[in-house]
C-alpha cells in the first residue's frame, strides 16, 4: 500500500533531491549566477550537517563550540565555522591566516573578517560543521546557512523566544520544519554555583521541554555547563595535580576558601599554590568547576580519565551531543534535502524561465510528499500541539516518526538490543495497530492522517528489518 | 505649610486635568498620595535568575523571599518593619488598589503558600513580609519582584505596575555577564518613572572576572546617560557572614556598602527623594502634554490656510468662468435665432412657391368654374401642411437652439432648458381665400354672341352671293352665318375661360401671397418670442448661478478671514499653554536641583 505521490521504491529523498538539482543545471546552463549558485548546494549536499550556533551576547556560544570539538577557541567576533581537515588551519575569504595559540587556547587573528573558516582535525567535526555566530545575527542569517540550529540561552527570555518565532514563523519553516536544540548554558551558574546546580539545571531543562511556549519552538532542551564542558575536554596535567592538590585538604578548611572566587585567589592559602594557578584553575572551571573536581576527586574519580568522563557526563556535553547526534546527524538525509530544495527554490524564483515551472512543481511534489518530511511535519504538529492523539498514542506516534531518533529499536521504543525476529515482530505489532488506527472511525479526519504516516513510517521499518 | 514640590505636583496634576488627560492627572495623584505616605517603597527589580530574592534576603539577614533554581518569585513581596515576624497574602484586583482580602499566613510557609495559590486559580496580587530590622525602622519597604522578561507576561506586568509606587529602585544584574541590551532598555524605562536608582551586581562570589565587569557595566551606563551607582555584593558571603558572624565576610559581601548606600541616599534624603521623584515624574507628565501641543503649533504653521484659501480660489475663478460663458450664450442666442429665422422663411418661400407653381400648371388647363370648390380645399390642404411642417421645423431648430446654449453654459442642471417657449396662440388663422368672380356665360349671351358672329357671316356671304344673283339672305349666306356665329360663340367662351383662369390664378396668387405674409409674420413673431423667452430663462439661470458663486465666494472670502482670526486666537492659546507648560517644567526643574533633563524647547 503505496499513497498517491510517493516517491518510487529503492528511490531515495536523497536519488530524488541530486536528479532535481541536475535537472536544474540544464535548464540554467546560460545562467553563471545560477550554476554557481547550484554547484554550491551540490557540494553541500555531500557535506556534514552544518550546525549553527546561535543566542544572545554572553550566552556562551563559543564556549559550546569549544566544548564540541574538543579544542578551546577564543571567540573571533565573526562568524565562524569549524570544519574538520587534516591539519589545523583557517581562512579568511581564499587567505589563509595562522591559528595562533594565545593564554592556551586557539586563536584566529582576523578581526575585520565577516566570515572565518577554520579547518580542524577533530573526530567530533567528521559527521558536523559548525557555525559559531556572532551575538545580534539576524535570523535570516542564521537559518539560511545552517540545515539545523543550537540556541544558546543562560535563562530563557522573551527576546529568545521571539527569535525562535521568527524563525518558525518563515513560509519555508512550516513546510519543512527547522530542527532546533534550545542549550540551557552556563548552567554551572544556576544556584549561585551550588555543587548540586547541574542536576538543578536539567529539572529546569525538563520543565522548559514541557513549557507550552518553548515546545514548538524545539526540538529537546538540554542543560549544559559549558565552561565545565571545555575543562572537561582539555583538563591538563598540570590542572589535575593543582586539583588533586586541593582535594587532598580536608573539606572544612577547603570551603572557606572556595566561598568565593576572590578569596580562592587571595592570600594566605593553605596549600603551596602559586596564584597565578589558581587563578588559571578559576577562570578555566570557574568557582563551580574547582568545587565540582574537588568534590568529585575526594568520592574517588581520582585520575584524569575517570574525571575526565565524569565531568562530561555532569557538564550535560553527553546529552547535548545525544540531542546532536538524534536530532541533526541522524537526520543527515532529510536536512540536505531540505536546504538543497530550498537553495533550489531561491533560483526558480530570482530567475523565473519557461523550464523552472516544471521544476517548481517538482521541488513542491517532493517537499509535499516526500515521506521523511511528513515525518517532520508530523513531528512538528505534535510537539506544537496542532495535533493531538488520545492518551499514550501521541508519544508512541511520536516516537515511531523518530522523534527521539530514527533507529528502529528506538523508533519501537525498545530498551533492549532486540534480535532480528523480536524487532520484526515488534514491527509488525505497530504496523497493524496503527493500520487500525489510520482507519478508526472515531479518530478524526487530522489525526487519521497522522496515523496514515505513522503506518508509512512502520512499513519503512520493515523493509529496513527484512532487507 | 506644605513642602514646595507639594505645590508643583499639584499644579502639575491641575495642567494634566485641563489638557484632558485624566489618566496622566490620576498617575500623579497615586504618586502624591504615596509621596505623603511616610513608608518609602524601594522596588528590587531586574531579569529573571538575578538574585532579586536572595538579595532581599541577604540585606534583611533572613530568608523572607523564596529563592530558587528556576523561576521562582511569581508575586511582588513587600518586606516591610514589624515587631514580630509575620506573613500575609494579599488579594485583590491589582496591587495598586485596596486589598480586598489579606490571609496571614506562617513566615516559612510562604513560598508555599504563594505557588499554591497560583495552582489553585488564586488571585493572590502580592505577598506581604513584617520582619524586626533596624533598616527597616524608618518606614522602608523592600520589595522583591517577579523577573522582567519572564516567559509568563503576567509577571512582568505585576511588577511594572509595582514599579508605579516605587520611591527608589534597585536594579539588579548579576555579576557573570555585563548588562544586557534589554537590561538598559529596562533601566531607561525605570529611571522615567523612578529616578532614583542604584544598580546592584550580584553573585560576585562566583564571578572571577566580575572586577572587569563592574568597570564594562559602568562604561555602559554612562554611554547610555544612567547616572545610577553601582555596587558588586554578594548575597552568598553575606548569609554566610551572618550564620558565622565573621566582620571580614560581611565586608567581602559588599553588603555594608549597599546598606549605608540605602541608609544615605535612601532613608536620609526621603525629602530629596521626593523631590526627584516628583520631579521626574512631572517632567515625564508635562512633555507629554506639551507635546501635542507643539504638535498641534507646528502643524498650524505647515497647514496653514491654504485649503481655505484655495476655496476663494475656486470660486472666484467659477465666477469669471460663468461671466466669460454668459457673453458667449448670448451671442450663440442670437446667432442661432436670425440663421433659424432666415431658414424658416426660405423654406416658406420656398414651399409656397411649389404651391403656386402647381396652382399655375392646374390652371392652364382647368376651367375655374368648374371645380373652384375642390381646389380650394386642395390649396387649402397644401397651404396648412406648408405651415405645419416648417413650424414644426421651426420648434424643432429653436429646441435645438435651446439645448445648444444650454451646452455653452458653465454648468450642469436639470432645469437647463425652458419647459415651453411658445404661446398657444402662436399661429392665427388666415384669413379665408376670395373665391374669383366668374362670369356666367349664360344661353341668351351666347344666342347673342352668337347672332352677333352669325351677321357678318350672313352678311359676307350675302354680298358675294349676291354678285352671283343670289339675294342677299341664301341659304350659303345663312350657312356662313351660323358658321360664324358658332365659332364666334366657341371663340367667347374661350375667351371667358382664359379670363377665368387669369383671374383665379390671380386669386390664389394673391392668397397665397396673403398666406405667406401672414405666416412669415407669425413665423417671425414666434421666433422671436422664442428667442425672447429662451433669453430671459437663460439669463435668469445664469443671475441665479452667478449669485451662488459669489456667495460661495462671499463665503471662502469670510472663511479665509475668520480662519485667519480663530487660528491666531489658537496659537495664542497654544503658545501660552506652552508658556504655562515651560513654567511649570522649569519649577520642576529647579525642585529637582537641575537634575530634570532640559525640555528641549522654547517659548
Amino acid at each position: 500500500m503505496m499513497p498517491a505521490g510517493e516517491l518510487g521504491p529503492g528511490v531515495t529523498l536523497e536519488d530524488e533531491v541530486w536528479a532535481l538539482l541536475e535537472d536544474a543545471l540544464v535548464v540554467y546552463r546560460d545562467s553563471p549566477r545560477a550554476v554557481a549558485w547550484l554547484r554550491g548546494h551540490q557540494a553541500r549536499f555531500g557535506e556534514p550537517v552544518r550546525v549553527a550556533v546561535a543566542g544572545a551576547p554572553r550566552s556562551g556560544k563559543s564556549t559550546v563550540v569549544s566544548a564540541l570539538i574538543g579544542e578551546e577557541f577564543a571567540p573571533t567576533g565573526a562568524t565562524t565555522w569549524y570544519q574538520d581537515g587534516p591539519q589545523a588551519k583557517a581562512h579568511v575569504g581564499q587567505y589563509e591566516v595562522p591559528v595562533l595559540r594565545r593564554d592556551g587556547k586557539a586563536f584566529v587573528d582576523a578581526p575585520d573578517a565577516e566570515r572565518v573558516t577554520v579547518e580542524w582535525p577533530s573526530r567530533s567535526l567528521r559527521d558536523l560543521t559548525l557555525i559559531d555566530t556572532p551575538a545580534g545575527a539576524p535570523v535570516e542569517h542564521v537559518y539560511g546557512e545552517a540545515d539545523a540550529v543550537l540556541y544558546l540561552t543562560r535563562h530563557l527570555h522573551t527576546t529568545d523566544v521571539r527569535f525562535l518565532q521568527t524563525a518558525h514563523d518563515h513560509p519555508v519553516a512550516r513546510i519543512a520544519p527547522v530542527n532546533t536544540v534550545l542549550v540551557l548554558s552556563r548552567a554551572d551558574e544556576i544556584g549561585g554555583g551550588r555543587i548540586d546546580a547541574l542536576s538543578s539545571a536539567k529539572q529546569i531543562a525538563r520543565r522548559y521541554r514541557r513549557e507550552a511556549t518553548v515546545t514548538p519552538l524545539c526540538q529537546n532542551v538540554v542543560a549544559v555547563a559549558g565552561l565545565l564542558a571545555v575543562a572537561a575536554r582539555t583538563v591538563r596535567a598540570e590542572e589535575f595535580t593543582a586539583l588533586a592538590a586541593l582535594a587532598s585538604l580536608a573539606r572544612t578548611e577547603l570551603d572557606g576558601h572556595l566561598l568565593s572566587a576572590d578569596r580562592f585567589v587571595g592570600e594566605d592559602f593553605p596549600v603551596r599554590l602559586d596564584p597565578a594557578v589558581r587563578r588559571g584553575l578559576v577562570d578555566r572551571f570557574g568557582i563551580f568547576g574547582v568545587r565540582l573536581t574537588t568534590t568529585l576527586i575526594r568520592q574517588g574519580f581520582d585520575t584524569q580519565v575517570k574525571l575526565t568522563g565524569q565531568l562530561v557526563q555532569r557538564s550535560g556535553l553527553g546529552e547535548l551531543r545525544d540531542s546532536i547526534g538524534v536530532y541533526f546527524t541522524e537526520r543527515r538525509e532529510v536536512l540536505k534535502a531540505r536546504a538543497a530544495l530550498l537553495g533550489l527554490d531561491v533560483v526558480l524564483r530570482a530567475e523565473p524561465r519557461p523550464g523552472s515551472v516544471g521544476l517548481a512543481a517538482s521541488v513542491e511534489r517532493i517537499l509535499a510528499s516526500a515521506h521523511d518530511f511528513r515525518e517532520l511535519r508530523l513531528l512538528a504538529a505534535l510537539q506544537g500541539g496542532r495535533t493531538r492523539l488520545p492518551g499514550d498514542l501521541e508519544a508512541e506516534a511520536s516516537r515511531l516518526v523518530g522523534g527521539l531518533g530514527t533507529n528502529p529499536v528506538v523508533r519501537l521504543g525498545m530498551e533492549y538490543e532486540p534480535t532480528e525476529s523480536e524487532l520484526r515482530h515488534a514491527v509488525l505489532d505497530a504496523l497493524g495497530r496503527w493500520r487500525e488506527h489510520a482507519v478508526d472511525p472515531a479518530l478524526d479526519h487530522g489525526q487519521r492522517r497522522a496515523a496514515a504516516v505513522v503506518v508509512r513510517s512502520c512499513e519503512g521499518m520493515l523493509a529496513q528489518v527484512v532487507a | 505649610m506644605s513642602a514646595p514640590w507639594l505645590d508643583v505636583l499639584d499644579d502639575t496634576i491641575r495642567a494634566c486635568a485641563a489638557h484632558n488627560r485624566p489618566d496622566l492627572a490620576e498617575r500623579l495623584r497615586d504618586k502624591r498620595a504615596r509621596q505623603l505616605d511616610p513608608k518609602l517603597r524601594v522596588l528590587v527589580i531586574g531579569e529573571p535568575k538575578q538574585g532579586k530574592s536572595q538579595l532581599v534576603n541577604a540585606m534583611v539577614n533572613a530568608p523572607v523571599c523564596a529563592v530558587g533554581d528556576d523561576v521562582t518569585t511569581t508575586v511582588p513581596t513587600f518586606v516591610q518593619h514589624a515587631e514580630t515576624p509575620s506573613a500575609a497574602l494579599v488579594r485583590g484586583a491589582s496591587i495598586a488598589n485596596t486589598p480586598t482580602e489579606r490571609i496571614p499566613v506562617p513566615l516559612d510557609q510562604l513560598a508555599s503558600e504563594v505557588s499554591a495559590s497560583r495552582h489553585h486559580g488564586g488571585d493572590v496580587v502580592r505577598a506581604e513580609v513584617g520582619i524586626p530590622r533596624a533598616l527597616l525602622d524608618s518606614g522602608l519597604v523592600l520589595i522583591d519582584t517577579p523577573g522582567v522578561g519572564d516567559l509568563r507576561p503576567a509577571h512582568t506586568a505585576s511588577t511594572f505596575t509595582a514599579l508605579l509606587q516605587a520611591d527608589a529602585v534597585l536594579m539588579v544584574s548579576d555579576a557573570t555577564a555585563e548588562l544586557t541590551g534589554s537590561e538598559l532598555e529596562l533601566l531607561k524605562q525605570v529611571m522615567t518613572s523612578c529616578p532614583n536608582v542604584i544598580v546592584v551586581l550580584t553573585k560576585i562570589d562566583i564571578a572571577a572576572q566580575w572586577r572587569r565587569v563592574v568597570e564594562r557595566n559602568r562604561a555602559h551606563l554612562a554611554r547610555a546617560g544612567v547616572t545610577a551607582k553601582l555596587i558588586p555584593v554578594s548575597a552568598a558571603l553575606r548569609l554566610r557572614a551572618a550564620k558565622t558572624g565573621d566582620k571580614a565576610l560581611n565586608a567581602e559581601s559588599g553588603f555594608p556598602e549597599l546598606l549605608a548606600c540605602v541608609r544615605q541616599d535612601i532613608v536620609a534624603a526621603a525629602d530629596q527623594l521626593a523631590r526627584r521623584t516628583v520631579a521626574v515624574t512631572a517632567a515625564s507628565a508635562i512633555k507629554q502634554l506639551v507635546a501635542p501641543v507643539r504638535e498641534e503649533l507646528s502643524a498650524r504653521v505647515a497647514q496653514g490656510p491654504e485649503k481655505t484659501i484655495a476655496a476663494l480660489n475656486e470660486a472666484q475663478r467659477r465666477i469669471d468662468e460663468l461671466r466669460r460663458r454668459s457673453a458667449r450664450w448670448q451671442t450663440v442666442l442670437a446667432d442661432e435665432m436670425a440663421d433659424l429665422v432666415s431658414d424658416i422663411e426660405y423654406d416658406l418661400r420656398d414651399r409656397t412657391r411649389k404651391i403656386m407653381r402647381e396652382v399655375d400648371k392646374t390652371f392652364e388647363t382647368a376651367d375655374p368654374a368648374l371645380g373652384w370648390d375642390k381646389f380650394e380645399a386642395w390649396l387649402e390642404d397644401n397651404l396648412t401642411e406648408a405651415a405645419t411642417t416648417n413650424f414644426a421645423w421651426l420648434l424643432d431648430r429653436s429646441e435645438w437652439v435651446a439645448e445648444k446654449v444650454a451646452k455653452s453654459f458653465p454648468v450642469a442642471r436639470d432645469d437647463l432648458l425652458p419647459e415651453s417657449i411658445f404661446r398657444d396662440d402662436v399661429l392665427d388663422r388666415v384669413a379665408p381665400m376670395d373665391k374669383p368672380v366668374i362670369e356666367k356665360f349664360g344661353v341668351m349671351q351666347k344666342a347673342f354672341t352668337g347672332l352677333k358672329g352669325s351677321y357678318g357671316g350672313v352678311l359676307m356671304f350675302g354680298l358675294a352671293t349676291s354678285l352671283a344673283g343670289m339675294p342677299l339672305i341664301n341659304a350659303i349666306s345663312l350657312g356662313a352665318g351660323a358658321l360664324f356665329g358658332g365659332k364666334s360663340i366657341i371663340d367667347e367662351s374661350d375667351q371667358r375661360l382664359r379670363r377665368r383662369q387669369a383671374a383665379a390664378k390671380a386669386a390664389a396668387a394673391r392668397h397665397v401671397d396673403d398666406f405667406f405674409i401672414k405666416f412669415s409674420k407669425d413665423c417671425r413673431d414666434a421666433a422671436r418670442h422664442i428667442q425672447r423667452s429662451l433669453r430671459n430663462h437663460f439669463a435668469t439661470l445664469a443671475e441665479e448661478m452667478q449669485e451662488t458663486l459669489l456667495e460661495s465666494a462671499r463665503s471662502a472670502r469670510r472663511a479665509v478671514q475668520d480662519d485667519n482670526t480663530e487660528r491666531e486666537r489658537r496659537n495664542r492659546d497654544a503658545k501660552r499653554e506652552l508658556d504655562d507648560l515651560v513654567q511649570l517644567y522649569q519649577r520642576v526643574q529647579s525642585l529637582a536641583g537641575g537634575q530634570a533633563p532640559p525640555l528641549g524647547i522654547s517659548a
